[in-house]
C-alpha cells in the first residue's frame, strides 16, 4: 500500500528542521501580512529617537539671570564682561543688569529670573565673592549658570580676560546630533525589544488564546523543537526590525566611518541580541494564557531591560543594585557592541566576548523554557 | 496488572494492530470533579465512532488524553499499539486531529497553512506540494489555495481544518464536533466529504464527538454514548434504536376531545407515555418493534372521530440519547 509509507515517521534531525523552518515561516508571512506591525515596531524606536534625543539633551539657552553689582569695581567690572560674552556670544543666559539685590530676588522668587548674581560691596579674590542665588527647582538651568558664573569668576579673580573661556566654548549647528548618535545603537536595541515582544511574546499568548497552538502541540515536533522553532521566529522579526534600523542610524546619523567588516559584525550583534530578547520574552510566557498578562509585563519589561542597558546613560554612573541588573541584561552588551562597532571604531573581535554571553544566554533561557513548557492543554 | 505504560514498547509488534484505538479504563481526575471514569472501548481500523454526551459529559477531555494534549489520571490508551503516554511521539505521527480551536492562520493563504502543517510531520518540497494539491481538492477548495484564509466562509474553514488533519494521511482522525455552527448546505458536504476520505483510505478510523444526532446516525458505524464521565451504552445506532424500551412516537389530532374511554381503547393498543397536548392532540409511543400510529388512527376513526392531523414519527438515536442522559439541563 503505497499510502502507508508515508505514514512511517520522519527522521528527528529531519523533524526538529523542518519543525523550525514552518514556524519561521509562518512568523515571517504573518509579518508581511500585517505590515502595520513592522511600521509600528519600527515607527516606536525612531519617535523614541526624535523626541528624547531633541528634549533631553538640547544645549540650554536664554536662560533669565540677574546681575546686581553692588561692588563697581575693575573685578566687578570683568564679572560684567563675562555675563555679557555669555549672553551675546552662546546665548546661555539673557542678562538683566538690576540695581537692587531685594528686588532682584524678589523677582527671583516670582520666576521672573533662574538665577540672581550678587556681585558684592568690596569685591575681591580674597574674598567677598560673588553670591549666586538660583531656582534650584530646575535643577539643569540651576546647575549650568552655576558652573558658567564660577567659571567666570574663576578667570576673573586670577586677573583674567573671562571672555576667553565663554568664547571658547564652540558652537554647534545642531547641538543635539552627538546625543542623536549616542543613542542610535539604543534605538536599534529599542526596535529589537520591540520587534521580538510583537512578534514572540504576543504571537505565542495570541496562539495560545486561540488555539493555533493545539494544532502544534498534536504534531510528533518535540518540545525542544517548538521552543526552539519560537525563539528563532522571533528573533526573524526582531532581527529584521533591528536591522532596518540600523541602516537607518548609519545613513541618517553623523559618525565615524565604518567598515564592512565592522557593520557585519553589528548585524551579527543585531540577531544575536534578538535571540536573548526573543528567549526572555518566551521564558516570561512559557505558561502565560492571557494577553492581558503581556500588557502588564510590558512596561516593566521595558523598564528593567532598557534603561539599565546604558542605551540613554553611562552604565558607570548608575547604583550597584542597578549595575547588578546591566551586567546580566542582553540589551547592555548589544547597546555596547554596537557603539564600540558603530561610534568608536573597534575591530569586530571585541565583541566576540558579548556574543558568547548572548549566546549563553539564550541557551540558559531556552532550556529553562523547555522544562517549564507544558505542552498539554 | 502489568504496567503497559513502559512495557509497551516490547509489546508493541504483539499488539493487535487492527484495532485503531484501545482504550482501558481511562480516568481522568481535576481535583475532585472526575471528567472521565474509567473509559474503556475500542475502535477497529476503517471504522468511524462516534462519541455523544451533554456538554460537560467528558467527550473532550477524552479526546484531549487520546491525542496526547493531557495526560490520564489512571486507566491506558493505544493509538495503533502505541500507548499515548510513554509513546507520545509516535501516537502523535499516528493521528490528526481537527479540533474545535481554529488551527488555522487567517494571514496566511491555505496552501501556505497546509505547508507549515505539513512540514510538523516531516513533509517537504514536491511531495508536499502534491499533498497538499489532493487534499484541498479532496475538501472541495482546489481553486482557493492561494487565497488568504481570512476570505473563507465558516464553513469553508472547517473543510481547511480537515484537510490540515488528514494531510499527512493519519492512521487515525479525530473530529471534535466537526459541523458545530454550520448551515445545512456547508454540513452536508463535511458529510459527503468525510465519506470521500473514507473511501480514499479505507483503513483510516474516525473518531468524532458531536450534538448532531442524525450527524451520529448518517456517519457512525458505532457510537457510545458518554455522560458524567461515563460510557453508558456503546453500539451501532441501528442497534441502539431497536435497543429502546419506545417505539415510533405518533401525535394525533382529532375533531373533537377524546374520551377517557376512548383514550383507554387506544392505550390498550400497546401506547406508552401518553402526553394530552390539547383536549384535542395527543402525542403517545408505542412499544419497541411495534408500529401502532396508524392502527390507533383507524381505532379513533371507528370510534366516530375525525382525524385532523396524523404524525407518525421513527425512532431516533436522539430517542436513545435523552432515554439515556435524560431530559434535565446540564448545569456548568
Amino acid at each position: 500500500m503505497k499510502a502507508r509509507t508515508d505514514r512511517e515517521g520522519a527522521s528527528r534531525p529531519r523533524l526538529a528542521i523542518l519543525g523550525m523552518v514552518a514556524i519561521c515561516q509562518r512568523a515571517y508571512l504573518t509579518l508581511w501580512r500585517q505590515p502595520v506591525l513592522i511600521i509600528s515596531t519600527m515607527l516606536f524606536p525612531l519617535v523614541y529617537l526624535l523626541i528624547l534625543g531633541n528634549a533631553l539633551n538640547r544645549q540650554l539657552r536664554h536662560i533669565p539671570l540677574a546681575v546686581v553689582d553692588e561692588a563697581d569695581n575693575a573685578l566687578s567690572a570683568g564679572c560684567r564682561r563675562g555675563v555679557m560674552a555669555l549672553a551675546s556670544g552662546r546665548e546661555l543666559v539673557t542678562a538683566v543688569f538690576e540695581a537692587d539685590r531685594d528686588t532682584a530676588l524678589a523677582d527671583l522668587r516670582r520666576g521672573r529670573y533662574r538665577g540672581v548674581w550678587i556681585l558684592p560691596f568690596r569685591l575681591s579674590s580674597r574674598g567677598p565673592a560673588p553670591a549666586f542665588v538660583g531656582d534650584n527647582t530646575e535643577r539643569f538651568s540651576y546647575d549650568t549658570l552655576e558652573s558658567a558664573l564660577s567659571q567666570i569668576w574663576g578667570e576673573v579673580a586670577r586677573g583674567r580676560a573671562p571672555e576667553a573661556i565663554v568664547a571658547a566654548v564652540h558652537l554647534e549647528a545642531y547641538p543635539y546630533l552627538d546625543y542623536l548618535t549616542y543613542l542610535g545603537p539604543a534605538v536599534v536595541c529599542l526596535s529589537i525589544f520591540m520587534g521580538s515582544m510583537v512578534s514572540g511574546g504576543l504571537q505565542v499568548i495570541e496562539d495560545r488564546m486561540y488555539g493555533y497552538h493545539e494544532g502544534y502541540l498534536v504534531t510528533p515536533i518535540s518540545t525542544g523543537t517548538l521552543v526552539a522553532g519560537h525563539i528563532l521566529a522571533g528573533s526573524i522579526v526582531a532581527s529584521l526590525a533591528g536591522i532596518l534600523v540600523l541602516i537607518a542610524v548609519l545613513v541618517v546619523l553623523p559618525g565615524p566611518t565604518v567598515s564592512h567588516a565592522a557593520v557585519a559584525a553589528a548585524v551579527a550583534t543585531v540577531f544575536l541580541t534578538s535571540v536573548s530578547i526573543s528567549s526572555i520574552w518566551f521564558l516570561l510566557f512559557a505558561r502565560a494564557r492571557q494577553a492581558s498578562v503581556l500588557r502588564g509585563m510590558f512596561g516593566i519589561i521595558n523598564a528593567l531591560l532598557f534603561f539599565p542597558s546604558g542605551a540613554l546613560y553611562p552604565v558607570e554612573s548608575y547604583p550597584p543594585w542597578l549595575r547588578a541588573i546591566s551586567s546580566v541584561d542582553p540589551l547592555t552588551y548589544g547597546v555596547e557592541s554596537l557603539r564600540d562597532l558603530l561610534l568608536r571604531g573597534a575591530s569586530a573581535a571585541t565583541a566576540y566576548p558579548r556574543w558568547v554571553f548572548l549566546a549563553t544566554f539564550s541557551l540558559v533561557c531556552g532550556v529553562l523554557t523547555k522544562v517549564l513548557f507544558r505542552r498539554e492543554v | 496488572m502489568l504496567n503497559w505504560g513502559s512495557m509497551s514498547r516490547w509489546f508493541t509488534d504483539s499488539r493487535d494492530r487492527s484495532l485503531s484505538i484501545e482504550v482501558d479504563r481511562l480516568t481522568k481526575r481535576f481535583g475532585d470533579f472526575v471528567a472521565d471514569d474509567a473509559v474503556s472501548f475500542s475502535v477497529a481500523s476503517g471504522e468511524t465512532y462516534g462519541l455523544l454526551g451533554p456538554n460537560g459529559a467528558g467527550k473532550t477531555t477524552l479526546i484531549r488524553m487520546l491525542t496526547t494534549l493531557l495526560p490520564p489520571t489512571s486507566g491506558s490508551a493505544w493509538i495503533r499499539g502505541h500507548d499515548v503516554v510513554a509513546e507520545k511521539p509516535a501516537v502523535r505521527s499516528a493521528i490528526g486531529t481537527v479540533s474545535q480551536a481554529v488551527t488555522t492562520d487567517e494571514n496566511l493563504t491555505l496552501e501556505e497553512n497546509l505547508s507549515v502543517q505539513g512540514k510538523m510531520y516531516g513533509l517537504w518540497g514536491h511531495r508536499l506540494s502534491e499533498r497538499i494539491a489532493r487534499r484541498l481538492s479532496q475538501v472541495g477548495l482546489a481553486d482557493r489555495g492561494r487565497q488568504l484564509t481570512r476570505q473563507l466562509s465558516g464553513g469553508m474553514r472547517r473543510r481547511l481544518e480537515i484537510a490540515r488533519g488528514v494531510l499527512h494521511s493519519p492512521h487515525v482522525l479525530f473530529l471534535d464536533e466537526p459541523t458545530t455552527g454550520l448551515d445545512p448546505q456547508s454540513r452536508r458536504a463535511i458529510w459527503d466529504m468525510l465519506g470521500e476520505l473514507k473511501a480514499d483510505d479505507p483503513a483510516l478510523a474516525v473518531i468524532l464527538t458531536t450534538h448532531a444526532m442524525d450527524e451520529a446516525d448518517f456517519l457512525c458505524d458505532r457510537v457510545a454514548i458518554l455522560d458524567h464521565g461515563r460510557v453508558l451504552c456503546e453500539d451501532s445506532p441501528e442497534a441502539l434504536k431497536r435497543g429502546l424500551a419506545m417505539g415510533e412516537r405518533a401525535e394525533i389530532e382529532t375533531d373533537h376531545p377524546v374520551q377517557q374511554v376512548d383514550r383507554s381503547g387506544v392505550e390498550a393498543l400497546g401506547a406508552v407515555n401518553w402526553r394530552q397536548i390539547t383536549p384535542t392532540v395527543m402525542e403517545f409511543q408505542s412499544r419497541p418493534g411495534e408500529g401502532i400510529g396508524r392502527r390507533a388512527a383507524q381505532d379513533l376513526e371507528e370510534r366516530g372521530y375525525r382525524i385532523l392531523h396524523l404524525t407518525i414519527a421513527p425512532v431516533t438515536l436522539e430517542d436513545v440519547f435523552f432515554s439515556y442522559t435524560g431530559r434535565a439541563l446540564r448545569e456548568s
